[in-house]
């Protein structure tokens, strides 16, 4: 069974993404923060990360990105932000600065966080 | 009546317009250079500005009617005289400067000689404030100026015959070095350096050293840099403030001339980090002298491959810097605004989000960093984060640069670690009697003895490194007057609280000093300055209130003064009982 890390400080997001992900049938581990996010990664060996952008400081999700794809480049990381609407920054991925398999707009709907999902395991 | 020949104005724009291009962006430097060639911005010379950028000529009047040192109303003297009217200039005998200039010109500040040969003006902050009374004559500086000294330097004017203080450029006044200012390091060595690194490494290295923006507001140098380099852009910038605006801060006065080289590798990184090929150093419009001198750095980095297109030889890695001056505006410091000035508009600030690292300079990812913060940047890529971090406290990393002034004994350039004690501070510049410090300039805090024992530092009293000292007998309404005086001249005037309420405060206090405002109306007063720290717009409005609020704190009973003298009126000592 496959398991995600789930990085995000958003409380309310975190509880329906691990309730969905749970009834699908996905192992969950949760963290609140970038320092927590990479012991959790370290503890709990995901097959794919969730990870938000603005944590503690607004760039956490970025470092987060290049230290793990330093550590295990190919644990996919799915980036799910509202950054853009909050402050009109525009990424793109980019293997130095936002080195994510794939990015997503919050909020997402259900059956597309799960296709996303699904797609970046291989599955 | 001069007549302006428009053919010859259209050459000079079209002449110019090469030299600084032909988008909106070179409003201003275009019209400084009118401005040399005419004295002043006659209506034409706007009219034929306008047309050739295709705006309207009402906006060019518009930008140039907001900037104190253009002029569009009369012709200037041959010799614009600027005195200094901030506090440290205050405080060293500026009054008497003044009388005697008007003395000597039988003219009132603000106004031209009939000849034609001098302008009289006030103007706020020099940067010389270890040196003051400081004067500027067109680009040239005195310093330590006093009545006969003024007479003397208009005698020399009007022989033409002006002999300057500082040939070059001014000598900085260091008293105390540290790791920062001692680096030791050899030009172009960080770029190398860096140049071998990734990106992600350099803005991690600079994550871990804890480097906090040297300009004041004290944002993680790697968040901003990181967000930068994450946006989408095809031209990014970097952009060095070097507006150098805040009163009492002249370190970066220092900083650009005897550690160019160190500011240039510190921008070039950050270019290469974020992915920006073009830069701006905006150099405040006192600092003219300097500009010269600057320029020629820039000229001869272009020559080493330093600048220029594939940087020592690294693929793809092109970046070059332009110099753009101010002119006058203090408000032009606050990012957005200077970000506004540069695109060639009134220096009024934006509203955030958009914040400048993705919605900067036209459009495009910007990074705006201090001249400190750029050159502590290039020594950590070097020296590595560990070297940095041992200084300083938990919250506030690394060894900063202060300029000191006011009442001590050593006035100039320290560098201290954050988290010096107040007192400290004191003892090493010779202000151990002082009465009062005011920290991180107009816009700072004005703290009193039982707060000797306070840290400068992000977590208690951050600062962007101006320390005024005050003696024992300095009269703190009129340091308060004088600092709202400086804030009622400079609110950019967008919004209201900032706008209309500072000159409520200036109103308060010469109602204090006449001794006709009673305590009911300085909680009034104390009220409206919480006002406007909360609903203003940018930091200059959100600041402006901080001096007078901890010097009403700090020194009630003084200031009060006049007042229980029994100068109040009836309704007053009525309303001072309730
Ligand atoms: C009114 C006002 C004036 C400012 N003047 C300056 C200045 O002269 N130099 C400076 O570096 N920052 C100044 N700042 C701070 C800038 O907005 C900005 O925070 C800074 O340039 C960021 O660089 P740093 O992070 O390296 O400090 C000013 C801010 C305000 C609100
Ligand atoms: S706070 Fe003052 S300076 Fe800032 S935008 Fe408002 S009016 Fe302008």
């Amino acid at each position: 069974m496959a398991k995600i890390l789930i990085v995000d400080d958003d409380e309310d997001f975190v509880s329906a993404v691990n309730l969905l992900l749970k009834s699908n049938g996905f192992d969950v581990a949760i963290a609140n923060s970038r320092q927590e996010g990479m012991e959790k990664f370290d503890e709990d060996n995901p097959d794919l990360v969730l990870l938000d952008v603005m944590m503690d400081e607004p760039d956490d999700g970025f470092v987060m990105a290049q230290s793990l794809k330093k550590k295990a480049k190919d644990i996919p990381v799915l980036m799910l932000t509202n950054v853009g609407q909050v402050t009109g920054l525009d990424f793109d991925k980019d293997s130095e600065m936002v080195p994510v398999d794939d990015f997503e707009q919050k909020p997402i709907m259900p059956n597309i966080l799960l296709d996303k999902i699904n797609q970046l395991l291989g599955k | 009546m001069q007549i302006i020949d428009r053919q010859k104005v259209n050459k000079q724009i079209k002449e110019l317009k090469k030299k600084y291009g032909d988008d909106r962006s070179a409003l201003m430097p275009i019209l400084q250079d009118l401005q040399e060639i005419y004295e002043y911005l006659p209506d034409v010379v706007m009219q034929e500005t306008a047309h050739s950028l295709g705006i309207h000529p009402v906006e060019v009047e518009g930008v140039a009617s907001f900037y104190s040192f253009l002029r569009t109303k009369e012709k200037q003297g041959k010799y614009v005289i600027r005195l200094c009217r901030t506090i440290s200039c205050d405080l060293a005998g500026k009054s008497n400067v003044a009388r005697q200039l008007e003395n000597e010109m039988g003219i009132k500040f603000g106004e031209t000689t009939k000849d034609g040969k001098f302008t009289l003006e006030y103007t706020n902050c020099l940067g010389m404030c270890d040196r003051g009374p400081a004067l500027m004559i067109n680009d040239r500086l005195f310093a330590k100026v006093d009545p006969e000294k003024a007479s003397q330097i208009i005698a020399d004017c009007r022989r033409d015959f002006l002999k300057s203080d500082f040939p070059k450029v001014v000598p900085s006044d260091v008293k105390k070095a540290g790791p920062i200012l001692d680096h030791g390091l050899k030009p172009a060595e960080a770029i190398k350096k860096a140049l071998s690194m990734s990106r992600s490494e350099i803005i991690n290295t600079i994550r871990e050293s804890d480097l906090k923006g040297r300009g004041g507001a004290g944002f993680p140098t790697a968040v901003k840099w990181q967000l930068a380099g994450a946006a989408k852009g095809e031209n990014k910038y970097v952009v060095c403030n070097a507006d150098e605006g805040e009163p009492g801060t002249f370190k970066d006065r220092m900083l650009l001339y005897e550690h160019t080289d160190f500011l240039l590798d510190g921008m070039t990184i950050g270019a290469y980090a974020i992915g920006a090929s073009k830069g701006f150093i905006y150099l405040r419009g006192e600092y003219l002298y300097m500009k010269k001198y600057l320029e020629e750095a820039l000229e001869n980095r272009r020559s080493e491959h330093l600048l220029g297109k594939n940087i020592l030889g690294k693929d793809g890695f092109h970046f070059d810097i332009r110099i753009r001056m101010g002119a006058g505006a203090y408000v032009c410091g606050e990012e957005t605004a200077l970000i506004e000035s540069l695109e060639g508009y009134r220096g009024e600030p934006r509203n955030r989000p958009p914040f400048p690292v993705d919605t900067g300079f036209q459009g495009n990812p910007t990074i705006v960093n201090n001249v400190e913060t750029f050159i502590d940047s290039a020594l950590i890529i070097v020296k590595g984060y560990e070297w940095f971090n041992i200084h300083g406290t938990e919250k506030s990393k690394g060894m900063k640069i202060f300029s000191i002034s006011g009442d001590c004994e050593r006035p100039g350039i320290y560098e201290f670690p954050f988290g010096i004690k107040v007192s400290e501070l004191l003892k090493e510049v010779g202000g151990e009697d002082a009465k009062a410090v005011q920290i991180g300039g107009a816009s700072g805090h004005c703290i009193s003895r039982k707060d000797f024992t306070r840290t400068i530092a992000f977590e208690d009293i951050g600062s962007g490194g101006s320390i005024i000292v005050f003696g024992p007998d300095t009269d703190m309404l009129q340091v308060a007057k004088n600092f709202l005086e400086f804030f009622v001249e400079e609110s950019c005037g967008q919004c209201t609280p900032c706008r209309d309420g500072n000159p409520k405060l200036l109103e308060g206090i010469e109602m204090l000093e006449n001794g006709r405002c009673s305590v009911t109306y300085l909680n009034e007063l104390k009220k409206l300055g919480e006002t406007i720290q909360n609903a203003s717009k940018c930091g200059l409005g959100q600041s402006s209130p901080n001096a007078f609020l901890s010097i009403v704190d700090n020194f009630k009973p003084e200031i009060l003064g006049p007042a229980a003298a029994g100068k109040l009126t009836k309704e007053e000592r009525y309303a001072r009982k309730r």
